[in-house]
């Protein structure tokens, strides 16, 4: 019986069979990534005289809500969750669009800080239009910050065939010092207010899920809960990430650049072109990143954009997402989450939360050197069939898309 | 203008042209580093959080062991082995090195804050005695020259020793074999494999190396300048240094002009009160320079051809 089963089973595997095992080969890698990481992460936490266990289900109580003995409320957790991982998927859509094409957007944080800071120039001094105009208009805004300065990498990189890593890196420094000018003695400070700006009209802000004024939301004040509705703005533009680079042919044209810029021309794609406006539409993913944060958490500039890290934090989005909308999403979830736990994670098990970052490394480390391949670690129901494409091209596009972007850099410039 | 007027009569003091100095050999140690790296064919942007690690581990070291040497061994050590890590990752196991890179600036500025928090509590590191940290070096005779002698001889140690290492470093890398092969490595490793010189080695000495030099400027930092640890406290100085490697077109005297015009830019800086201007723009300036210097001479200072791939035996 069971042998028949297992028979028929190899000829025709029903669809959902071959579905899970698509799905769990593609998630094996980022899976077993993100558990090499967390157990690095434990003995860390273990030679330094801490307790791994506790904190890591500080970090689960913080991230999910879920083994909170210390009565912290849940729903509170994942409400905080839900606001660090809302700006992680449109940074990680910035990060990975440009992956796609071969380059690598270290940018995002500039180009979000841009969009922070035209979004909250717009509602500051649009703050008289009505709701439904004025939203759109900053949300725009920002998309138009972040694309001015991921466009000017675009450019560099076609014209001059600078390299975007410099450029990138270079242009988030400018974005931060000219915040810090901006709103330390400048023009957009709040009068009388230190290293802040004004806050953006009420028109300008996205709504929160639990609306503020109700009294009493599971227990708390409806006023605790910061999770906004930036997250369906989110989910739409990965929809949007999504569509764009698998049904439109700009996305057809940005893969084959990324595969080969060689190709990509003898297709007669224009490979200049291409770099360009995905760098523009790149910034304007994090630009609207920084719009969503602005319209929906912080409502002003503050210093805080100073030691920002969501565009670094979404290089690790995108890389353990593979560079796709579904994994961009999960991965954004994970990130969030530890961000989320971090604080709780210091306060109820005395462990720093800066462990977080320790634990983002590790993860980009374990993924970028794919350390489960090198170690033959392989799970038996899924070594028999040949790989899947996405898993494949998963797992080295990373690698061969900057070799190649490398390599094919210095075949332009030469 | 009242800015031309203010700049010119800051640029008569020996005070500005002195910390220009002081600033530029701090970056230039990690800007060498990276220098030495990427000749040798690994793309390195974690000078960063190299630094930063030195940094931390120097003012842990004097705090605890009260030996000022002992304290840079420990940063240089320290900065070393964060470099070992890419080193490992990105020629051991192929991996993308920028990504490396991202990772190794990540953890630094994790592990660094962890330590803090399981050493010291949450509260701050402490400041070094002053008997413990890297002292100021007045060269005899020379250091009495007017005005000059105030700018070139009443350096800290750590100046001294960052020109040392600029010299040792360009007489290497195009005086000797050892330079020679480093060089070769970085532009046709295969060539050089076949020639019987090991790849690998001098990948990860290269790569180490930087780890030593931005451990030993993260001394000069925390131990030489600021003698206490804060978080983040590099601030972006390892960028800078990758920024001047390149504005240096590769070589260790093209990187050193470049630290010494951002090293008077951050003098600028910290004189920022007595010209009118926003010291925040004014920080702008290095990372601007650096854009249009890449824009209109990229052209002609590319990398070295093999910087950044992992080289892989027989492959072609």
């Amino acid at each position: 019986m069971a042998a028949a089963a297992k028979r028929s089973a190899r000829q025709e595997p029903p669809q959902i069979v071959r579905s899970l095992r698509r799905a769990s080969r593609a998630l094996a890698v980022p899976i077993g990534s993100v558990l090499l990481a967390f157990a690095a992460g434990a003995v860390i936490v273990a030679v330094t005289g801490g307790d791994p266990v506790k904190a890591y289900e500080a970090l689960l109580c913080g991230g999910f809500g879920l083994f909170c003995f210390g009565g912290e409320p849940s729903v509170l957790q994942l409400s905080n969750t839900l606001v660090f991982l809302t700006p992680l998927i449109m940074a990680g859509i910035a990060v990975a669009l440009p992956f796609r094409a071969g380059m690598f957007n270290i940018g995002a944080e500039g180009q979000l800080i841009m969009g922070a800071i035209l979004a909250t120039t717009v509602g500051i001094h649009l703050a008289g239009w009505p709701v439904f105009v004025l939203l759109p208009v900053v949300l725009i805004a920002g998309a138009l910050g972040g694309a001015l300065w991921g466009g000017i990498v675009g450019v560099l990189k076609a014209t001059t065939g600078a390299h975007e890593v410099v450029t990138t890196i270079m242009l988030n420094f400018v974005a931060q010092w000219f915040l810090r000018f901006l709103i330390i003695g400048g023009p957009l400070q709040l009068p009388g207010g230190s290293s802040k700006s004004s806050p953006i009209g009420a028109s300008a802000q996205l709504a929160t899920l639990v609306p503020h004024d109700s009294r009493i939301f599971l227990g708390l004040p409806g006023a605790v809960y910061r999770a906004h509705t930036g997250i369906f703005v989110a989910l739409a533009a990965a929809a949007v990430f999504a569509f764009l680079l698998w049904r439109t042919s700009l996305g057809y044209e940005i893969r084959a650049v990324g595969q080969s810029q060689r190709a990509a021309r003898y297709a007669g794609i224009s490979v200049r072109k291409t770099l360009i406006v995905s760098m523009l539409i790149a910034g304007a993913f994090a630009g609207l990143a920084g719009a969503v944060q602005i319209a929906g958490v912080d409502h002003n500039l503050t210093d805080q954009y100073f030691t920002d890290t969501t565009g670094f934090d979404a290089i690790a989005v995108a890389l353990l997402g593979f560079n796709s909308a579904v994994g961009i999403l999960l991965s954004s979830i994970l990130f969030g989450a530890l961000h989320g736990g971090g604080s709780v994670m210091q306060s109820d098990a005395g462990v720093s939360g800066s462990l977080v970052y320790v634990l983002q490394a590790l993860i980009l480390f374990s993924i970028a050197a794919n350390f489960l391949r090198s170690v033959k670690l392989r799970l038996p129901a899924l070594g028999r069939l040949p790989a899947s494409p996405e898993a494949e091209v998963a797992s080295s596009a990373l690698a061969e898309e900057s070799d190649t972007a490398l390599a094919s850099d210095d075949k332009d410039t030469a | 203008m009242n800015f031309f007027a203010d700049l010119f009569s800051l640029l008569g003091t020996s005070g500005l042209w002195h910390s220009s100095l002081q600033y530029a050999a701090l970056l230039l140690l990690p800007a060498l580093g990276g220098v030495i790296s990427e000749r040798s064919g690994v793309v390195n942007i974690a000078m960063e959080g190299m630094m930063l690690t030195g940094a931390f581990f120097g003012v842990a070291a004097d705090l605890a062991l009260h030996n000022v040497f002992l304290a840079v061994l420990a940063a240089m050590l320290t900065g070393g082995l964060m470099a070992a890590i890419h080193a490992v990752v990105s020629i051991r196991f192929r991996a993308d090195q920028i990504v490396s890179g991202v990772a190794i600036n990540i953890f630094a500025g994790g592990i660094t804050v962890f330590l803090i928090n399981r050493l010291y509590g949450l509260s701050d590191v402490g400041y070094v005695p002053s008997h413990d940290t890297l002292p100021n070096l007045n060269v005899p005779l020379l250091s009495n020259i007017p005005f000059v002698g105030a700018i070139f001889f009443k350096q800290n140690i750590m100046v001294y020793v960052a020109l040392l290492v600029l010299v040792a470093t360009q007489i290497v890398l195009f005086r000797t074999r050892l330079g020679l092969r480093i060089r070769a490595v970085g532009e046709h490793p295969q060539a050089a494999d076949t020639a019987g010189i090991n790849v690998y080695v001098l990948r990860y000495g290269a790569v180490i190396m930087s780890g030593l030099l931005s451990g030993l400027a993260g001394a000069f930092l925390s131990i030489g300048l600021a003698n206490t640890f804060v978080p983040g406290m590099t601030d972006g100085r390892g960028y800078i240094a990758l920024a001047a490697m390149i504005f240096g077109k590769w070589t260790p005297i093209g990187a050193f002009v470049a630290t010494l015009i951002f090293g008077f830019g951050q003098a600028i800086y910290d004189a920022n009160s007595s010209i009118h201007v926003s010291p925040y723009l004014l920080s702008m300036t290095p990372y601007l320079l650096t854009l249009v210097v890449l824009a209109a001479v990229v052209r002609r200072s590319s990398p070295p051809a093999a910087d950044g791939i992992p080289y892989v035996p027989g492959a072609e």
